[in-house]
């Protein structure tokens, strides 16, 4: 059973990654029925599944695919907590783009 | 009373020596001969992407990442599948990159195995695994020593950096040995005004404090293929715009900087 690459992105990346299944670590700014906003470099949409069970101002991961308004369908989440250090997790994505070679085949 | 006691046992114990063990004489027999000896100075453990063991060339019995032997490797990832076996508790992981088998070897004898990971390892959990890679019908797997569950996330953040640092210095040697341009140069270049040194590119010895610092940001800032306006350079090391000027004439002069789309707009000449 093989899972999908899914790149590392944050929102300035959206544009770039369309119809793709990316991963988006990001702060959870907003909850809203089945919508939420996170920021990631900037607020992004995620439209949630009945599994995801977000916290606000906790740090999510949510894997799913770019839709062309630029929002993000949930297909996993994951509540990573509030002592993220978003540095960090902001440096993976800025690594996984400049050095692709270990990260994702670009196509 | 005691103390007698023990002091006799004392002395005889050093009375005994080399002779008290039965039948254990010293520098013989302990020797292995050479060819049975492991070799284990090229041992290495190695953080990794999954991406990267996948991609990893094998070369007879060893593989090969970023064109170095692989022995030990540690990694992360979520968890996506658990089966469990009669010997063995195959897990699968992903972390993004891809995704690889990785099995744990349950040892039957071992009664009162710590059993601390077993109940914890779920679905949907990222843990960290230590092993080695193997290939079995071309199909690669990890045979892990270890895997714990991830408490703190940052971890994940952490080893994906620690991967790269480690790729960045297989592919292109230790930090500061392919030394970029700007960055040597700063060092070097202080202190030696007046010096009549010809330049070569990114040698910046011969030019006064100013052009130095004006070559320096136009080569480590932001900025699009038609270069800086003099007057962007000005203000962002707040120096006065004809200094700037002067520094810049110096530079074009050297062969340092070029003009783009106006006699004010430079960018670093870069020796491709």
């Amino acid at each position: 059973m093989e899972t999908p690459q899914t790149p590392r992105i944050l929102a300035p990346h959206l544009n770039a990654f369309q119809h793709r299944i990316v991963r988006m670590v990001g702060k959870v700014v907003q909850l809203r029925g089945d919508m939420a906003i996170i920021d990631a470099g900037g607020n992004v949409d995620v439209i949630l599944n009945r599994d995801a069970h977000l916290q606000v101002n906790h740090a999510v991961e949510v894997i799913g695919k770019v839709d062309q308004n630029l929002a993000i369908k949930v297909q996993a989440a994951t509540d990573f907590g509030t002592n993220i250090d978003y540095a960090a997790a902001n440096a993976v994505v800025e690594a996984t783009h400049r050095h692709k070679a270990i990260f994702y085949d670009a196509d | 009373m005691n103390y007698n006691n023990y002091d006799t046992s004392y002395n005889s114990y050093g009375g005994g020596g080399g002779g008290g063990g039965g039948g254990f004489i010293p520098g013989d027999g302990s020797q292995t001969s050479p060819s049975n000896k492991r070799d284990y100075s090229q041992d290495t453990l190695r953080p990794v992407t999954i991406k990267q063991l996948l991609d990893a060339q094998e070369v007879g019995q060893e593989f090969k990442v970023d064109g170095a032997v692989v022995s030990q490797l540690t990694f992360v990832g979520q968890i996506r599948n658990i089966a469990m076996y009669a010997t063995n508790a195959t897990y699968r992981l992903d972390d993004g990159t891809g995704s690889i088998e990785v099995k744990q070897l349950i040892d039957a004898d071992a009664v009162d195995q710590p059993s601390a990971n077993k109940g914890k390892l779920v679905e949907n959990m990222y843990c960290r695994a230590w092993g080695k890679l193997k290939s079995f019908n071309a199909k690669k797997h990890v045979y892990a020593s270890v895997l714990r569950p991830i408490e703190d996330y940052n971890e994940i953040s952490f080893h994906l950096l620690q991967a790269t640092f480690v790729h960045l210095y297989h592919t292109r040697g230790p930090p500061g040995a392919a030394g970029s341009g700007g960055g040597a140069v700063t060092n070097g270049g202080q202190g030696q005004q007046g010096n009549m040194g010809g330049g070569g590119a990114g040698d910046l010895s011969s030019y006064n404090a100013v052009a130095k610092k004006v070559y320096n940001y136009l080569h480590n800032a932001e900025q699009s293929n038609e270069g800086l306006h003099q007057q962007t350079i000005a203000a962002a090391l707040g120096v006065d715009t004809a200094e700037v000027a002067r520094a810049g004439d110096d530079l074009l002069a050297g062969g340092l900087i070029y003009t783009t789309v106006d006699d004010q707009t430079w960018a670093v000449l870069e020796a491709d």
